[in-house]
């Protein structure tokens, strides 16, 4: 592909909504919270759609004035394009949107269509799309042109002189992208299953056309929508900004002195998420929000909206009348403190207002919002040199520069280098203090010396000044001493030479020198780069953002999975985990750590913050969908006077953040909440609380996920099967288990299956007779039971003839297995 | 936001959408200095800086406490300030709970907020007491003879907290005496003193101490304090509750304020997360920001009341402008910008009432995320704490992988037993076979995973002072968002005869055994900025010729030790035949007349004919110059001819 030119361009989508449009597949949805499966029955028309919409989106991101596009349909019931009205014929094609600027509007144009009664030709509907863009761009020659062609190739088309169009379209150069539904693809391995013939001869007319286009492309769906979700970085452009490298005194000692014209730039510069905006439903009346979920289950008014409106943000200043404010924000509102709190603060005028800073509690007043700023001089002053091994890394405070010599004076070029090179050869860093603009506030920084191949540079990093550095004590950690003053060299907290062996074993197996992929050569290289690691956050963000301007409805259409380059670096690597299996069982065994639990809450407040910790209490919150019994609500109010407070021990901040996270677990939840869409980080992390047991491997959360996740790597599967069938028991003996009887089923079938070709089956029998016996016996919990029963004979004890079928053994009859489950 | 909050902010722009920062607000600092009025301390000696002037030991530790009380005013605003003296006859006036400070101790400065009015009072006495020697005796005279029981110093110390610290905030006192034995042969008073200072220790006060020793007279702490202080020895909880055994400072008085500095802002920890090894092998670790950027505190709005100035609260409100209508921080959905109004007014006709501004969807749908599926965006769903990923060679960790300032752990004994002894044991290993670790971090509940390499930093223990703790340095990596293609490929290298003129001068300037020194550059228009708003709230003038900026390089030393190599350096420099190629402008549409002769723009300067040269010359030779292109074109006239004065 040619470089493009940002912009300046004019993008025509062909949607084919053909009768055979309205043909539907189940696609996989990102499994619930629970792990269960979830599909959505999408046609061929949304599913394209999806694409055009997330293109669209791309334009609307950018927002950019010459980024346009224009939609035309095919196969619609009526014609309406500029060929037909000059010339007649093309006939079932018609300009839906016309070239412009995309908005949101454009999007919710889209969602109106619906296929139509007539199929339509392709090849008619490209050339009317040449024929728009061209007559648009008549007075914009060297605008790009761009044609995306979207269609499931069931129906016939005119492919009579099809050299001319591809003649025309060099001509032009018009880049076409033909996105097909279930075409068939050798790189991700798709071959649709019955295709027939007319389908097929499309698809090779579409892969011959494309490939005699200088510039085409055909692709099918699943892979064209993947790929526009790939993280990449954005290519930016850093510029070149001007200043001085001095040494020594260039005002009064000139000739002992240097001044080297040089341009700075960046080398790393953080990139945050977008931004999101914010939007509130309006007119919300109130039980709308509550039955949402129910809602999307389609008893749906049709002609009634939900209109959503984007906020503004305002600042407003208040004042506090009350002169003993600082006792108000007291912990116990018992002492008869709300009296005070009556005296509301007042609202004032932003004109009304003085600005100054506070000095401890007198105002000192600045008019200006700043003081008179310290003279100084832009330019980089070195003071002095140092050894490299005396570095600091821990004090980079920030992002980095480049130093480059000005590319356009030879001299300015040999003197930086004469210094780059010297200072590798003595191997030093310079310290040198760092002036932007004239009168700007002075940083300290150090440069460091950077050879490429051919150009010589400094590398720049700010580095703390006195008042950044925080000088914390800390109790020692190996030079302990006893209260008499005496070195102590056993303790609990120093480790013992056999703990220092097996961590030592441990850091040699986890190296990551030789764990990632193999060069030409074959040797393997060290795993993880940072030219490789892309921010999560930012990729993720901006996939949330265009998928929710695509859609209708986040709840039932929720996020797919980020893309799995963003989240390859979120585990260890595979080999590494293996070869460090051993090394970390002995490190379990020596090393000892335990978990303490909590202690006993001392306040009210803590006891209410471990109840919402936990599990069973979690997963009440989480099953609770639709309206909010208002007990929880006022739960909430009740403890937002304590989200200013403060505990006095030294740890108060993170208190106070597992505060806001009890906060958010309490906060009224609308459907959405309780199916927070699950990614593969969820799957894949241990971080989230799986409500495993000291020594389980399978939790009580999400125990079919960490079943499979388990057998798929195959190195615990006899331990896998005991714990799920442990986990299992446990959960349909608990109270409320009714709610997860489904899930709990998928988890028999998956356990069962895993026993049978595991040569797990006595396994298998012993607990299905346990299961069937705790059930049965009170408590127990026989819904359950009968819930198993459905299932049939494939659900019972596996038998001898089913298990020599795959080489296993046992000793169960097949009329014992029947009858044990009747 | 006070600049003192920053510290406790892991990233403020992490946070904006998600979270209310307000509640670091709430967390604020209570010192209370608690001096020895004892003959010992009061005995006059020679000052060590201004000849002929005497000093004591109380008046060094009152000008500690001055200058400490400065330092808060500026960068704690809110925190609170007292100064109680004991072992001195002088008693309280005050009326009420004054009664309850036992004898022998006096409330010199009352605890509350700092402001001006005290630290110029307590500026007025140490200034007093120095042209007058006697001041401090005749006004807060020894008790001679006998010794005020510690006990009644901590019980007073509880008193004055009690009633006048803000309770939600971290308080401490500092315990400055000379005296390693106060009450020699008695038990009872030692016990009554460790009674006491558990009350004071349940009410949330933290005693720090320091003892001032000499050389001939070495402070013994194991004589009485030690059997006081570190009541509950080695066992888990010392670490954060009660007096640490780390904390005491034993010194010399004219190290006084720089134990103080130490100890100047409470140890607080940023985060507390778990650190997971491998499968079930996590321990606990806390985080602390060592290093941060301190900025100016930002202005405030302030509310003229007549009698007082008061600040005025901000409070972001969401409105939905259509309506007017206030929307309730709890009801906010977030999606993505809806783009620009439709430029062709006929594709609205179908829309029906959908106006800028808004979204319309079938009832009952929602096209937006509420604030939590927003988080688990950034997130990436996972909870906080480290992941260990695997350890590299330590030479991989490369000077531009860098983008924000570290954070520093330290283990975590309270949430899981053994992360100590595990900690340590994985520190000493790295250390010995020179790895880094690299970790997945996720470092509080709202922030966006990072990758981070994992520093070692080996324990040094000194004599005395403070002493480089053992611990890693969480090094956030860049990501390949955050990296920048280096923009120059290809430039002119400078010969070895060159290289080594170079070296030569570099040679002079090289510290030896030198490092980046911290300590040496206090932050100088931050100093600026602080003198003057000093002098503002003293109701003084601010001189600015009076200010001294420590960050200038020391020019006198610099040319002594290599002017003549530097100017050597410059004749090689000059003489060298690729520093005197001319580069060829490369073809753009500008052409080569845009680049007049710097010899041609100086003759024209000498001639005061700068005016005849071209608006797009005059900004060529200024680019050239590395200076601003902005402005009229008197403006870069004017410019060429400052830089050809100061390049003459």
């Amino acid at each position: 592909m040619v470089a493009d030119r940002a912009g300046y361009t004019v993008t025509m989508f062909l949607v084919d909504i053909s009768p055979s449009m309205v043909e539907t597949r189940i696609v996989d949805l990102p499994p619930g919270p629970t792990g269960e499966e979830r599909t959505r029955e999408v046609s061929s028309l949304e599913y394209s759609l999806q694409y055009v919409k997330l293109r669209i989106q791309d334009m609307i991101f950018h927002g950019r004035k010459t980024e346009q596009c224009g939609v035309i349909i095919f196969g619609s019931d009526d014609t309406h394009n500029v060929v037909n009205e000059k010339n007649g014929g093309y006939d079932h094609v018609t300009e839906f949107i016309p070239i412009g600027q995309p908005n949101a509007t454009t999007l919710a144009k889209l969602d109106t269509l619906k296929p139509s009664e007539t199929s339509g030709d392709p090849i008619d509907a490209l050339i009317v799309a040449i024929e728009t863009q061209d007559q648009y761009l008549e007075k914009k020659r060297t605008w790009t042109r761009k044609i995306v062609l979207l269609t499931d190739g069931k129906n016939p088309m005119e492919i009579e002189d099809w050299e001319a169009t591809v003649h025309k379209m060099n001509a032009l150069h018009i880049s076409l992208d033909v996105v097909g539904i279930d075409f068939d693809d050798e790189e991700i391995g798709y071959q649709e299953e019955g295709k027939k013939n007319i389908k097929f001869e499309n698809e090779a007319f579409y892969a011959k056309f494309t490939s005699s286009l200088s510039n085409g492309e055909v692709g099918t769906f699943e892979k064209a929508l993947q790929e526009r979700y790939r993280p990449e970085p954005k290519d930016t452009k850093s510029t070149l900004m001007g200043t001085m490298l001095r040494l020594g005194d260039v005002d009064v000692r000139p000739d002992e002195a240097m001044e080297v014209l040089v341009k700075t730039s960046k080398c790393t510069m953080l990139e945050r998420p977008k931004s999101w905006k914010k939007f509130a439903r309006r007119q919300a009346v109130k039980q709308d929000a509550e039955d949402e979920t129910q809602d999307v289950d389609g008893q749906v008014d049709e002609d009634k909206k939900t209109v959503f409106s984007q906020l503004r943000m305002r600042t407003e200043y208040y004042v506090d009348h009350s002169e003993s404010k600082d006792d108000t924000d007291d912990e116990d509102n018992e002492e008869g403190e709300d009296v005070k709190k009556k005296n509301a603060p007042e609202k004032v005028e932003k004109e009304q207002l003085i600005r100054g800073f506070k000095y401890g509690a007198t105002y000192a007043p600045c008019p200006d919002g700043q003081f008179p700023k310290l003279p100084t001089k832009k330019g980089i002053d070195i003071c002095g040199f140092f050894h490299r091994q005396n570095f600091r890394r821990d004090f980079s405070m920030g992002e980095v520069q480049y130093v480059w010599a000005d590319p356009s004076s030879a001299l300015q070029q040999v003197t930086l280098s004469s210094v780059v090179q010297a200072m590798a050869d003595k191997d030093v860093l310079a310290i040198a203090r760092w002036v932007m603009r004239d009168g700007a506030d002075p940083k300290m920084g150090v440069l460091c010396p950077s050879q490429f191949d051919k150009v010589d540079c400094l590398l720049w990093v700010q580095m703390p000044f006195a008042d950044d550095v925080r000088k914390y004590t800390f109790a020692p950690l190996e030079h302990l001493v006893s209260k008499k003053g005496d070195p102590i060299t056993t303790h609990p907290y120093l480790p013992t030479s056999e703990q220092m062996s097996a961590m030592e074993n441990f850091v040699d197996a986890m190296d990551l020198m030789d764990a990632g992929e193999k060069d030409e050569d074959g040797h393997r290289q060290p795993w993880f780069d940072t030219r490789l690691s892309y921010n999560p956050a930012i990729h993720r963000t901006k996939q949330a953002l265009y998928h929710s301007a695509i859609v209708n409805d986040v709840v039932s259409n929720p996020l797919a999975p980020p893309h799995p380059e963003l989240v390859m670096y979120f585990d260890p690597p595979k080999r590494a985990v293996k070869r460090a299996r051993e090394a970390v069982e002995e490190c379990q065994t020596v090393f000892k750590v335990k978990e303490i639990p909590k202690r006993a809450a001392k306040r009210a407040r803590k006891d209410g913050h471990v109840r919402a910790r936990d599990d069973d209490e979690e997963m009440l919150l989480l099953d609770l969908k639709g309206p909010k019994p208002s007990a929880s609500e006022s739960q909430t109010t009740s403890q937002e006077p304590y989200t200013n407070q403060v505990s006095e021990d030294a740890d108060a901040g993170s208190e106070t953040e597992s505060e806001d996270e009890e906060l958010l677990l309490d906060q009224p939840k609308s459907g959405a909440k309780a199916n927070p869409p699950p990614t593969p980080a969820r799957l894949a992390s241990t971080d989230v609380d799986p409500g495993r047991e000291r020594g389980r491997i399978i939790g009580t959360t999400y125990p079919l996920q960490d079943f499979k996740k388990n057998i798929a790597q195959g190195d615990l599967v006899t331990k896998a099967v005991e714990d799920m069938a442990y986990v299992i028991k446990e959960i349909v003996l608990r109270p409320f288990a009714s709610r997860r009887h489904k899930e709990l089923i998928s988890c028999l079938t998956a356990l069962r299956e895993t026993c049978l070709k595991e040569d797990e089956i006595d396994a298998w029998n012993k607990f299905l007779r346990d299961l069937k016996e705790s059930c049965l016996s009170p408590p127990g919990n026989p819904a359950f039971w009968a819930e198993v029963k459905k299932s049939g004979r494939g659900m019972s004890l596996i038998s001898s003839p089913e298990a020599a079928n795959l080489g296993g053994v046992s000793d169960i009859s097949e009329s014992t297995a029947s009858n044990f489950i009747m | 936001m006070a600049p003192f909050d920053d510290w406790n902010n892991i990233d403020e722009e992490e946070e904006e959408e998600l979270q209310d920062a307000s509640y670091f607000e709430g967390k604020r600092d209570v010192i209370l200095f608690c001096i020895d009025c004892s003959p010992s301390m009061q005995e006059l000696k020679e000052d060590p800086v201004y000849e002929g002037v005497q000093t004591s030991r109380l008046l060094t530790s009152l000008e500690a406490a001055m200058q400490i009380q400065k330092k808060k005013v500026l960068v704690g605003p809110n925190d609170c300030v007292g100064i109680l003296l004991f072992n001195t006859t002088r008693t309280n006036e005050e009326a009420g709970y004054a009664s309850e400070i036992k004898k022998g101790c006096f409330v010199y400065q009352q605890l509350g907020q700092v402001n001006a009015p005290k630290i110029q009072e307590l500026i007025q006495l140490v200034e007093g007491a120095r042209e007058d020697s006697d001041l401090l005796k005749s006004e807060y005279p020894p008790l001679e003879g006998k010794r005020v029981p510690i006990g009644d110093v901590f019980t007073s110390c509880n008193w004055v907290i009690r009633d006048n610290a803000p309770k939600t905030a971290t308080k401490r006192v500092f315990l400055i005496t000379d005296n390693d034995d106060p009450h020699p042969g008695t038990k009872q008073l030692l016990t009554s003193a460790r009674t006491t200072l558990v009350d004071l220790i349940e009410s949330g006060v933290q005693v720090e101490p320091f003892f001032i020793g000499t050389e001939d007279r070495p402070f013994d702490p194991t004589k009485f304090y030690s059997s006081v202080l570190i009541n509950s020895g080695f066992d888990d909880e010392a670490e954060d509750e009660g007096t640490l055994p780390e904390s005491i400072s034993i010194t010399r008085i004219n190290d006084l304020l720089a134990q103080m500095r130490i100890h100047e802002v409470p140890k607080r920890a940023i985060f507390n997360i778990t650190f997971e090894l491998a499968n079930d092998f996590v321990i606990g670790v806390k985080g602390y920001g060592l290093v941060t950027e301190q900025k100016k505190g930002s202005y405030k709005y302030f509310v003229d009341l007549g009698d007082r100035m008061e600040v005025a609260e901000s409070r972001t409100v969401y409105i939905d402008e259509e309506q007017q209508a206030e929307v309730e921080k709890s009801q906010l959905v977030y999606g993505m910008e809806l783009g620009a109004p439709p430029a062709n007014e006929n594709s609205d006709d179908e829309m029906d009432g959908a106006e800028y501004g808004t979204r319309v969807v079938p009832y009952g749908q929602r096209p937006f995320y509420d604030a939590e599926e927003v988080r688990s965006f950034r997130t990436l769903e996972l909870e906080p704490g480290l992941k260990l990923l695997g350890f590299k060679d330590r030479n991989e960790l490369a000077f531009e992988d860098n983008v924000k300032h570290s954070t520093f752990i330290y283990p975590d004994e309270q949430k899981y037993a053994g992360s100590r002894r595990t900690f340590t044991a994985m520190l000493k290993v790295m250390l010995e076979k020179d790895k880094i670790g690299l970790v997945r971090a996720l470092l509080r509940k709202n922030a966006a995973p990072v990758f981070c390499a994992m520093l070692p930093q080996a324990e040094k223990v000194e004599e005395g002072g403070w002493n480089e703790p053992g611990g890693f340095h969480l090094i956030p990596l860049p990501f390949a968002d955050d990296i920048r293609a280096a923009p120059i490929e290809e430039g002119f290298r400078a010969s070895d005869d060159v290289k080594n003129a170079a070296r030569a001068w570099i040679d002079k300037l090289c510290v030896k055994n030198g490092a980046y020194p911290p300590d040496t550059y206090p932050n100088p228009a931050l100093a600026f900025h602080n003198a003057q708003l000093q002098a503002s709230a003293f109701r003084e003038e601010f001189d600015p010729e009076s200010f001294e900026d420590v960050t200038l390089p020391k020019y006198d030393m610099m040319h002594k030790r290599a002017g003549e190599l530097i100017k050597e350096w410059k004749k090689v420099l000059f003489k060298d035949d690729a520093a005197n190629t001319i580069i060829a402008t490369a073809g753009t549409k500008r052409k080569a007349d845009v680049s007049v002769d710097e010899a041609e723009i100086r003759s024209k300067y000498e001639d005061g004919t700068l005016n005849k040269l071209r608006n797009d010359q005059l900004k060529e030779f200024l680019k050239n110059k590395s200076q601003p292109v902005s402005g009229k074109k008197a403006d870069l006239v004017e410019r060429v001819a400052d830089w050809l004065t100061s390049h003459s």
